[in-house]
């Protein structure tokens, strides 16, 4: 009886508590299905089978191949749902727990992807406005012998290297299934943008022991001599390729133009497919006021109107912007948390065992330096609405003859901005007051910069001005140590430009803006990474995104600009939709800024400004 | 002659196989019959959703038309040789709806249990049925479209005690009358054998359904690798609808 027992005992204890099948392995892709789409590539005008929105069908056949050669997309490798049926063989390898000896990740590479980390050990998944990457944030869990993998955090990709666009909305399902040697990967991408229903595809790999993936670096060099500023792509209408594919092969125009209906064959597409797709990510965020670490020192604070971009150190305090007014306590109290956070403790001057003891204030942090910078990106109230507050609940540190001529020069923060900033707020527009003063900025520059005159928090900042683009004082905030620009509203992950006409913005502003942080942005590897900017609106980006902004704008710009040249009004042009492509990514048709705000505002500024074609 | 030697020798050897048992850790439930024991259901209606191969499954694919396929010079010169009009005056409109192709239709499916040993995949494409046995037919008879197929489960290992958490169903087909791999005539052999593997997966996001087909052919006479392996997909639908159409040869 003993004997069963114990060995009762050593079949429980040799039993694994969940199931985990090891997907670990040299794989090499199966190219029996899509051969031609996946290994020589696509063919212009090849939509079928893809249940693409009408945005997704407009982008694509505005789509230039040409565009690839920018520097910002040549080392630009298939984001996570694309990867599984790109030309390239997979590695998969697994990290392990050494207390529980139970799976807690798996890695997977490809010849030209980011490795890829789908973590088993119950983690959550980052905020919503974190940065967005090509391989995404993965999580899994087993049911049954088949891994279930979430996808978020994905940045823009596509649905196939034709044009057809994926958004950075979308987000992803897989299913890791293995029989035997081969392995079988489910991938549905749910895209609320450039899809009307999820989009399934199924991809088959065979174990390979004797595989290996070789390095495949990359690095950017001038394609073509363009001029700066241009992104190719073809005017709507205007792209001669759209037809080949479906008259080389006989296909209806019509059925290679894709969409739901062409997945089902006949009658057969069900009733109920079209289910409205959702994006997880855009539940998560719940706080009020939400802290978000970007890099170092630098901290984003969301939720006060404009995000705030936090530099805290052993200096003090740098906001980039206040919010709205009626936010500044919980901005405030956000910036004591993060004070809290502060390790400020230092060993004491001069310890020695022998002479001195460090026990009385081991204990004791001293306290964290106030606010002592603002910067306004511009005037607008979002950005500014908290400035009273927040400035006199910080302080200037000055002495000598500054405070004995400027009586209050120590109090409350400094203030600072381009000068037309403090030119708008003071003017009167009709039916206004000038702003208190309480909320002017209290140094303003009138070149196209300015630094800080010292170190802060253990980096120089930089002050940009960007001409006429938002508005006429917009800044650029760079932080040079921690690598991470604050945008202002020339950058937006959330809305069309917003372009203040009245207060001197333009469309072309916007664009050299772009292009401005384009130039000051270095990736981190595959134009992923590296500088991090923070927009005016929405979510921590780097190059790459501002690179698909940017793109969108100039397109947008170029055919406003060709209509315009047409003579057509600006109701034509409204009626046109320039925009569609990107509508259900940024459009409006209600609320401050509107897509129809956006045609209008492009069309009586294009021309204007520095950047014309 | 030598083709139906070799078919039957397959046969033959695919029903000696076990049939019914797990595979590594999984089990079947003791004596309970196959359906008692499913720790899968994939009972339903079923619509293949086409997002894969698009210009060879949704119409016929012109004559040459080969892309994609891993062919031998012999299978080559057959799927040059196709002339629809023949197959149809033979009375072989059937030839591209054998069971190494007709997963790959596009249509609707109907999975149901024919007996507690049996189950039934009945199709919309040229409306065949598939017979997926769990007990060891007496005899292959003689070759047929769908040819003669056994299953068995694979119940989700690696759990201490309670039910099987999922699991997947493997069939291994033989007994096949020679026909088309692809519609426009790419051939396979009296001597193929297909091994699939039935998945279910559920997309919590949308609540959606799916059965997962992975699809082995193996016909060294036919294709130059070994196993030439595809997946289909198809999701669950209403019951309602079926719309079964005859064989066509092109």
């Amino acid at each position: 009886m003993k004997v069963v027992m114990v060995a009762v005992a050593l079949l429980a204890v040799a039993a694994p508590a969940a199931a985990q099948v090891d997907f670990s392995g040299e794989w090499a892709p199966r190219f029996w299905e899509d051969q031609p789409e996946r290994v020589p590539g696509p063919e212009l005008g090849d939509y079928a089978g893809i249940p693409i929105s009408d945005a997704a069908r407009r982008r694509a056949d505005t789509w230039d191949a040409a565009i690839q050669t920018q520097p910002e997309w040549q080392c630009r490798p298939h984001s996570a749902d694309y990867i599984w049926r790109g030309p390239s063989n997979l590695r998969i390898w697994k990290e392990v727990d050494p207390v529980s000896r139970e799976i807690t990740a798996f890695h997977a590479e490809w010849l030209r992807s980011v490795d890829r980390t789908i973590y088993l050990d119950g983690r959550p998944h980052p905020p919503a406005d974190a940065l967005h990457t090509w391989a995404g944030f993965s999580t899994a869990r087993w049911v049954g012998d088949i891994l279930e993998v979430t996808v978020t955090h994905l940045k823009e990709g596509y649905l196939r290297r034709n044009g057809l666009p994926r958004s950075d909305k979308a987000t992803l399902k897989e299913y890791w299934i293995r029989n035997g040697d081969y392995l079988t990967v489910v991938s549905i991408v749910h895209d609320p943008v450039y899809l009307t229903e999820p989009f399934i595809r199924t991809t088959d790999y065979e174990l390979n022991l004797r595989q290996q993936i070789p390095p495949y670096p990359c690095s950017v060099v001038q394609e073509t001599d363009r001029a700066k500023g241009v992104v190719p792509h073809f005017l709507p209408g205007a792209n001669p390729f759209l037809r080949e594919y479906a008259e080389k092969h006989g296909i209806p125009f019509e059925a290679a133009r894709g969409g739901a209906d062409t997945m089902y064959p006949g009658s057969s597409r069900p009733v109920a497919a079209a289910v409205a797709t959702r994006s997880s990510t855009t539940a998560l965020q719940t706080a009020p006021i939400q802290i978000l670490p970007v890099r170092g020192n630098i901290h984003v604070l969301q939720g006060a109107g404009a995000n705030i971009t936090v530099s805290i150190g052993r200096d003090g305090v740098l906001l980039v912007d206040t919010g709205v007014a009626q936010m500044t306590d919980a901005v405030l109290a956000a910036i004591r948390r993060l004070q809290d956070e502060l390790d400020l403790r230092e060993r004491p001057l001069g310890f020695a065992a022998e002479t001195r003891s460090s026990v009385a204030d081991r204990h004791v942090e001293p306290p964290a330096k106030p606010i002592r910078y603002i910067v306004n990106t511009h005037v607008h109230p979002d950005h500014t609405g908290g400035n009273a507050r927040l400035r006199l609940a910080g302080r200037t540190f000055t002495g000598g003859n500054v405070a004995g001529t400027i009586a209050d020069a120590t109090e409350g923060a400094a203030i600072l901005a381009h000068e037309k900033v403090l030119n708008r707020m003071t003017e009167a527009g009709p039916g206004q007051r000038p702003a208190p003063f309480d909320v002017l900025p209290t140094d303003t520059y009138y070149t196209d910069g300015m630094k800080l005159s010292h170190f802060f928090n253990g980096e120089g900042v930089q002050l940009l001005h960007q001409p006429d683009a938002h508005s006429d004082g917009d800044t650029l905030v760079y932080f040079r140590g921690s690598d991470v620009i604050a945008a202002g509203d020339v950058y937006l992950t959330t809305t069309y430009p917003v372009i203040d006409v009245e207060r001197g913005g333009t469309i072309n502003g916007v664009i050299d803006s772009l292009n401005r942080i384009l130039d000051l942005t270095i990736p981190e590897f595959r134009t992923e990474g590296g500088t991090l900017v923070v927009p005016g609106h929405g979510r921590i980006s780097d190059a790459a995104d501002v690179a698909f902004y940017r793109d969108m704008v100039t397109i947008v710009r170029d055919r406003i600009q060709a209509m315009a040249a047409k003579g057509m009004t600006l109701d034509e042009v409204k009626a046109a939709r320039p925009t569609a492509d990107w509508d259900p990514r940024y459009g409006a048709t209600t609320g401050p800024w509107t897509t129809d705000m956006f045609i209008e505002a492009v069309y009586r500024t294009v021309g204007r400004g520095t950047t014309s074609q | 002659m030598g083709q139906r030697v070799s078919s039957t020798v397959l046969a033959i050897a695919l029903l000696s196989q076990p049939i019914v048992q797990g595979q590594g850790s999984g089990r079947q439930g003791g004596s309970a019959s196959p359906r008692a024991a499913a720790p899968v259901d994939l009972t339903g209606t079923w619509v293949s959703v086409v997002t894969e191969d698009w210009r060879w499954r949704m119409r016929p694919p012109p004559k040459g038309d080969f892309a994609s396929l891993p062919l031998t010079e012999a299978a080559i010169k057959v799927a040059n040789a196709w002339e629809p009009a023949r197959d149809t005056a033979a009375g072989e409109q059937c030839r591209g709806y054998g069971a190494p192709a007709v997963m790959r239709l596009p249509g609707r499916i109907r999975v149901s249990w024919e007996n507690d040993a049996t189950l039934k995949v009945e199709t919309e494409a040229g409306t065949q049925t598939r017979l997926f046995h769990f007990t060891r037919p007496s005899s292959p008879g003689k070759p047929t479209w769908q040819g003669t197929s056994v299953a068995k489960w694979e119940a989700a290992g690696g759990r201490r005690g309670g039910a099987p958490r999922g699991g997947a169903l493997r069939v291994m087909t033989g007994n096949l009358r020679p026909g088309y791999l692809r519609k426009n005539g790419v051939p396979y052999s009296a001597n193929a054998q297909l091994t699939e593997y039935y998945n279910v997966v559920t997309d919590e996001t949308t609540k959606d359904t799916w059965l997962i087909v992975t699809t082995m052919v193996e016909d060294p006479q036919y294709l130059s690798v070994p196993r030439f392996v595809t997946s289909s997909h198809f999701k669950k639908v209403d019951a309602a609808v079926w719309m079964p159409t005859p064989c066509q040869a092109d």
